[in-house]
């Protein structure tokens, strides 16, 4: 290898940091903000660092002091929100890892009639965006009393998460080698016992890959809840934007509340990012 | 293959090939009725009442023909909203596909902490759309706003200068919160295509006396195309569903309206369900037609090469 010249790689360097300084930029504001009293939002010139960092937002949303933002209780309306998010992201996650798994190995290990009609079809409807549904879906929750349910909003997480988990989680079964399973196939196991015992455990990157897409999908919606569960089973994604009024714009509850609506994203995208990728890629070539 | 001619171990496997096939259709029964009952019966839907009047505000759901669609041709909020996607998906594909690439060949340069860099990069993508929304909000705001500070420190005077009081730069600004969350999608897509190019062809051209403009014009862009295009696919149909930007930082201003605060505005605030079956229909089958061209062109050149 012939070494790089030094100003090459000083460009190279300049052109990363500038790269990196757009991406997290935005987010550290986040950060810092939501540690910034909210007397020092006004101060001239502003500061990029808080100079008197505090809690009084964070202890504002989650109830250690009294916050009320248009007549209603702050605390309360947080704790459910953010408890409504990780239910109905986590329950849409695992019914949608769970139901692609099985079906990818019905598709991808026994024959059937209509298999490949039926997988093709499901797949396809990733090309179809959800606002082409969503009018007749209102229409079936209002009469099925759905609306603001933990189990309407998840179904439909589900349908529109299930075409791409199914055809990551297909395209990993494909992979596999089966010489594994065909043993344990002559030692009379069965395809349940072969899918749980044999195969979940060694796909499982695709699994992880499978989960985090499904779960940052879940967790970032907002059209969806916006329709579907507006009051009870509220998200924090709907929640957040209400902490601007018509009259007054609660800057600080609403950058503690997005610190924490990004957190879990961050965690998942830092210590997962190899799975995310390839689940990125896998995706993106449909 | 006739029945009679069946040997023993052939109508055995048959056996098993039934027992198969219902635990097969007991695997795919989950996705069946959850994909039946929540997308293709809702699809199905959408096209039938698209052809009637539903609006719950009124009895009946009588049958009315192509109304629902001519009704768009004359339909001014419509046509403003379609201008206005037309320009986010242009401003945004642009941007996102040159510094995407770009930001892509600077991280492929890296022989140290690429993993990092791009776990930063990947980052905004990751990010609630309207937590996006009301950071960028935060950002942009006249008084406390973190722009107009740092324009101010840099000597312009944009002391409370207001972003969102002209269409152009309200729409822009819309845009730089897009491309900042979706550009990671386009950034990894080609990333992995830059990386996938042997490093042999490198060192033949560089023994040959290539610069390094030429090594990328010659040799990365023409092995990327496939990658570009469908990063460019990608982006397309997502500026096309540009959704919870703009209606954080724009509200519901029909001068910055994309086509989906028009349908949602249509739908769930003034109850036409059937003009907003008809509009979501339109605009799906536009967006998949953008996305076949995507395809079409992508399978033409990949053929040539």
């Amino acid at each position: 290898m012939t070494r790089t010249p030094i100003y090459i790689r000083i460009a190279v360097w300049a052109g990363v940091a500038v790269l990196l300084l757009w991406s997290l930029a935005p987010i550290y504001w986040t950060l810092a903000s939501s540690i910034t009293p909210t007397v020092e939002f006004s101060d001239k010139p502003l500061h990029l660092f808080p100079q008197m960092p505090t809690s009084e937002h964070y202890q504002r949303l989650v109830g250690l002091m009294d916050g009320h933002f248009g007549g209603v209780d702050v605390a309360q309306g947080f704790r459910l929100a953010l408890f409504n998010s990780i239910v109905t992201s986590a329950a849409a996650t695992v019914l949608c890892v769970l139901f692609s798994l099985l079906a990818a190995y019905a598709f991808a290990r026994l024959e059937f009639w209509g298999r490949d009609i039926l997988f093709y079809a499901v797949v396809a409807t990733m090309a179809i965006p959800g606002y082409a549904v969503i009018i007749p879906l209102f229409r079936l929750m209002v009469a099925t009393g759905q609306i603001d349910s933990y189990l309407g909003v998840t179904l439909i997480y589900v349908s529109a998460f299930l075409p791409l988990s199914l055809w990551l989680m297909k395209g990993v079964l494909d992979a596999l080698p089966r010489s594994l399973e065909e043993a344990a196939r002559m030692d009379g196991a069965g395809h349940l016992r072969i899918l749980f015992w044999i195969i979940a455990p060694i796909s499982a990157p695709g699994l992880t890959a499978t989960a985090i897409l499904t779960f940052l999908g879940a967790w970032g919606q907002y059209v969806v809840p916006l329709i579907f569960s507006p009051k009870q089973a509220k998200p924090l994604t709907v929640l957040i934007p209400e902490f601007a009024g018509k009259n007054f714009v609660d800057y600080g509850l609403i950058m503690a509340g997005g610190s924490i609506a990004i957190v879990v994203p961050c965690l998942l995208v830092i210590f997962l990012n190899r799975y995310l990728i390839s689940g990125l890629l896998a995706g993106s070539g449909k | 293959m006739s029945v009679t001619s069946a040997t023993p171990t052939q109508q055995s496997y048959r056996i098993g090939g039934r027992a198969d096939a219902v635990t097969g259709v007991l695997l795919v029964l989950p996705i069946l009725l959850t994909m039946g009952g929540l997308v293709f019966y809702p699809l199905a839907s959408t096209a039938w009442d698209s052809l009637h009047r539903v609006n719950p505000m009124q009895p009946g759901t009588p049958f009315v023909g192509l109304k629902n669609y001519m009704k768009m041709f004359g339909d001014a909020e419509v046509g403003r909203s379609w201008l206005n996607t037309l320009e986010y998906v242009v401003m945004a594909v642009l941007a996102e596909t040159v510094f995407g690439i770009l930001a892509a060949a600077l991280i492929n340069q890296l022989d140290r902490g690429r993993r990092w860099v791009l776990a930063a990069v990947v980052l905004p993508w990751a990010l609630p759309g309207v937590v996006s929304g009301v950071v960028w909000q935060w950002i942009y705001s006249p008084g406390p706003g973190l722009l107009n500070a740092l324009l101010v420190r840099a000597g312009f005077d944009f002391d409370a200068h207001l972003w969102f009081n002209d269409t152009t730069s309200a729409m822009l600004c819309i845009t730089v919160v897009h491309v900042w969350r979706m550009m990671p999608l386009t950034i990894v897509i080609v990333l992995a295509a830059m990386q996938s190019i042997p490093s042999e062809l490198y060192e033949a051209a560089r023994m040959d006396g290539a610069s390094r403009a030429g090594m990328f014009r010659l040799i990365t862009l023409p092995l990327i195309r496939s990658a570009i295009a469908v990063a460019m696919t990608n982006a397309t149909v997502s500026a096309f569903n540009l959704f919870d930007e703009a209606i954080v930082l724009a509200h519901n201003s029909v001068e910055t309206r994309p086509i989906l605060i028009q349908i949602y505005l249509e739908a769930f605030k003034k109850f036409n369900f059937s003009y907003g079956m008809a509009l979501s229909l339109v605009v799906t089958l536009i967006s998949l037609l953008i996305s076949l061209g995507y395809v079409l062109r992508i399978q033409r050149t990949t053929r040539l090469e």
